[in-house]
């Protein structure tokens, strides 16, 4: 870690796990002064307490309505910010907007100085959505699992099949019908539901 | 095959005119895939319009206009208005504990006109005043906002100095109702159901109803990006006359009841049914546990050209943004509304159509015996303000 960017980087994220990935990467790349906090009502003056010179928040929350208020000129504001759109690279907007990130940083900072941040902050986002997509994946493989299981032992009760005969026979219907097994697994256990 | 078009809205009662366009097939009538995208704060949706991925989006008034003018710290976005979406339901709610402070402090004012009630907040502010205690805490849900300009409106006409006297906050409209109700603000402008909702359930007490202030103020607005819009003509005449067409049909009050039972679903407003009917049968409760008043203007998705976008509405917007200091005072409004609400386009999308336009793309605002008031409904500000400012 050679460089130690003095910036105060603040992350608002509902997502505590997002946050986290997000404000691990700043600090691995050598921004240590990365603070983050979930939804809040005195977010304006939290930020204030805080003084970030750069916020990291995902586009659709909520909350970036009340940071838009920050806009304006407002007594109640010392440090004006503004949002982060480097005109000189419209990909990088595309990026950012397709992977949720908008950013805000204080007046006067250069955009050089800030790129490689917002950088981060999409691809940590997009490293997130790669992660929650693996784990849904995960989670409906378990569950597919879960119904084969279950439809083998209705079939072992109710037609006195060994448990190997049972998956042979979720198996065969399932090639037949050209469906997957957990598809033929739920189909039996509604048809048994359905009997009681 | 159909157009596709990606259109995002926010939760609120006056996302009713695309929502019905898709549900009610006006969308597919004119040849549109109509894909709904429903968001949580109208900073996304601008920015999802702006960078492509929505064509199209349900706006606040204000935010073209704040986007043509490099407003919000963003760079110039060209968004053009090709109609507006009805007129809106906003009201100002107050907690139930400062609504007892108003009735004490002023029962004569909270008496009516309800456009007058600010009377009362102005004594209450007062006694804080010389007790030393802190400003009260008001919400609007944006700064290029009509809740922002009707809130300071109505108080500033009482004698109250909305930048000095409280603290104007910003909350994005579904957050609101929380808001009010864990105390973190005493009272808040915004659209319906969140007034409601908030009477509903004993948090709140609407004081001033949109009407009360101004019954033409303008609400909600279709945005398209600039280059879209000259990029497909067709397309956008196509758009204008499907959500004209569901307009027309969400304004019967014999489709209202359906309506709200439409928006109440999740996907769309996703808030309970009696709370939407009693806004949209123009039957409001205004104070928990008390009767609903009689309102059937409450909601006006059609009739008095409530989706014509007119110069002279834009142009009002852009007059509350000088008043409030949020553009320089020498902004040329008169030249630039024009370029963002675009009458020009309405004519063109439904030439030929049985839809009443206006002659004029603009009117003088607010006088009592215009001429054309059959075509425009009631048009009144609570201080019988004339707003006059010719194209």
């Amino acid at each position: 870690m050679v460089k130690l960017e003095e910036f105060n980087i603040l992350v608002i994220d509902e997502n505590p796990d997002r946050a986290a990935i997000v404000e691990r990467g700043l600090v691995e790349s050598g921004y240590t002064r990365v603070a983050r906090i979930g939804t809040s009502h005195n977010l304006v003056e939290r930020i204030q307490a805080l003084a970030p010179d750069i916020i990291i928040i995902d586009l659709e929350n909520p909350d970036r309505d009340t940071l838009e208020q920050m806009f304006q000129v407002s007594r109640a504001i010392a440090r004006p910010i503004a949002m982060f759109v480097d005109q000189s690279d419209a990909s990088m907007i595309h990026e950012a907007v397709s992977a949720g990130v908008s950013a805000y940083v204080v007046d006067g900072l250069r955009q050089d100085r800030i790129r490689p941040i917002v950088e981060m902050a999409i691809s940590r986002f997009n490293v997130f959505d790669q992660l929650r997509r693996e784990r849904d994946e995960a989670q409906a493989k378990l569950n597919e699992r879960k119904l084969i299981e279950r439809a083998k032992g209705i079939l072992m009760k109710e037609k006195g099949l060994s448990e190997e005969d049972s998956y042979a026979l979720l198996r065969k219907n399932a090639m037949k019908q050209n469906r997957k097994i957990y598809e033929i697994a739920q189909s039996v256990i509604t048809a048994f539901q359905l009997e009681f | 095959m159909a157009n596709k078009v990606r259109l995002g809205f926010v939760p609120l009662v006056d996302c009713a005119i695309p929502v019905v366009a898709r549900a009610m097939g006006f969308a597919q009538q004119e040849n549109i895939d109509l894909e709904l995208v429903r968001e949580m704060s109208w900073a996304a949706i601008r920015d999802k319009l702006s960078f492509g991925m929505f064509e199209a989006a349900h706006l606040l008034a204000g935010i073209p206009i704040a986007a043509r003018l490099g407003l919000g710290g963003l760079p110039v976005q060209n968004i053009v208005v090709p109609m507006a979406l009805g007129r809106g339901g906003n009201a100002i709610t107050v907690s139930t504990q400062l609504y007892q402070r108003m009735l004490e402090a002023d029962p004569n004012a909270m008496l009516g006109p309800r456009g007058r009630s600010a009377r009362a907040l102005k004594k209450v502010i007062d006694e804080d005043k010389a007790e030393g205690r802190p400003i009260l805490s008001l919400a609007t849900v944006f700064p290029f906002s009509s809740h922002n300009y009707e809130l300071r409106y109505w108080m500033a006409a009482a004698g109250i100095d909305p930048d000095m006297d409280v603290n104007i906050g910003v909350i994005a409209p579904p957050r609101m109702f929380d808001s009010l109700r864990n105390g973190w603000v005493d009272g808040y402008c915004v659209g319906e159901p969140w007034n409601q909702r908030a009477v509903f359930h004993g948090d709140g007490v609407i004081v001033a109803l949109k009407d009360d202030i101004w019954s033409r103020s303008p609400e909600k607005v279709l945005g398209l990006r600039e280059d879209w819009a000259q990029s497909n003509p067709e397309l956008v005449s196509a758009l204008v006359r499907a959500l004209v067409r569901a307009a027309e049909w969400a304004d019967q009050p014999g489709s209202r009841v359906e309506l709200a039972h439409i928006l109440s679903e999740e996907a769309n407003v996703g808030a309970p049914f009696e709370v939407l009917k009693a806004s949209l049968s123009g039957k409001p409760v205004l104070r928990p546990g008390e009767p609903p008043i009689d309102l059937p203007d409450r909601h006006v998705f059609y009739r008095y050209t409530a989706t014509f976008p007119w110069l002279s509405q834009g142009r009002w917007i852009g007059e509350q943004m000088k008043r409030w200091r949020q553009i320089p005072q020498d902004t040329d409004l008169k030249a630039v509304i024009p370029d963002v609400f675009r009458p020009d386009l309405y004519r063109t999308a439904v030439a030929g159509l049985d839809v009443l336009v206006p002659q004029d793309d603009w009117r003088v605002e607010g006088a009592a015996d215009a001429p054309d008031r059959s075509l425009v409904g009631m048009d009144q500000f609570l201080d019988d303000t004339i707003f006059k400012a010719e194209f």
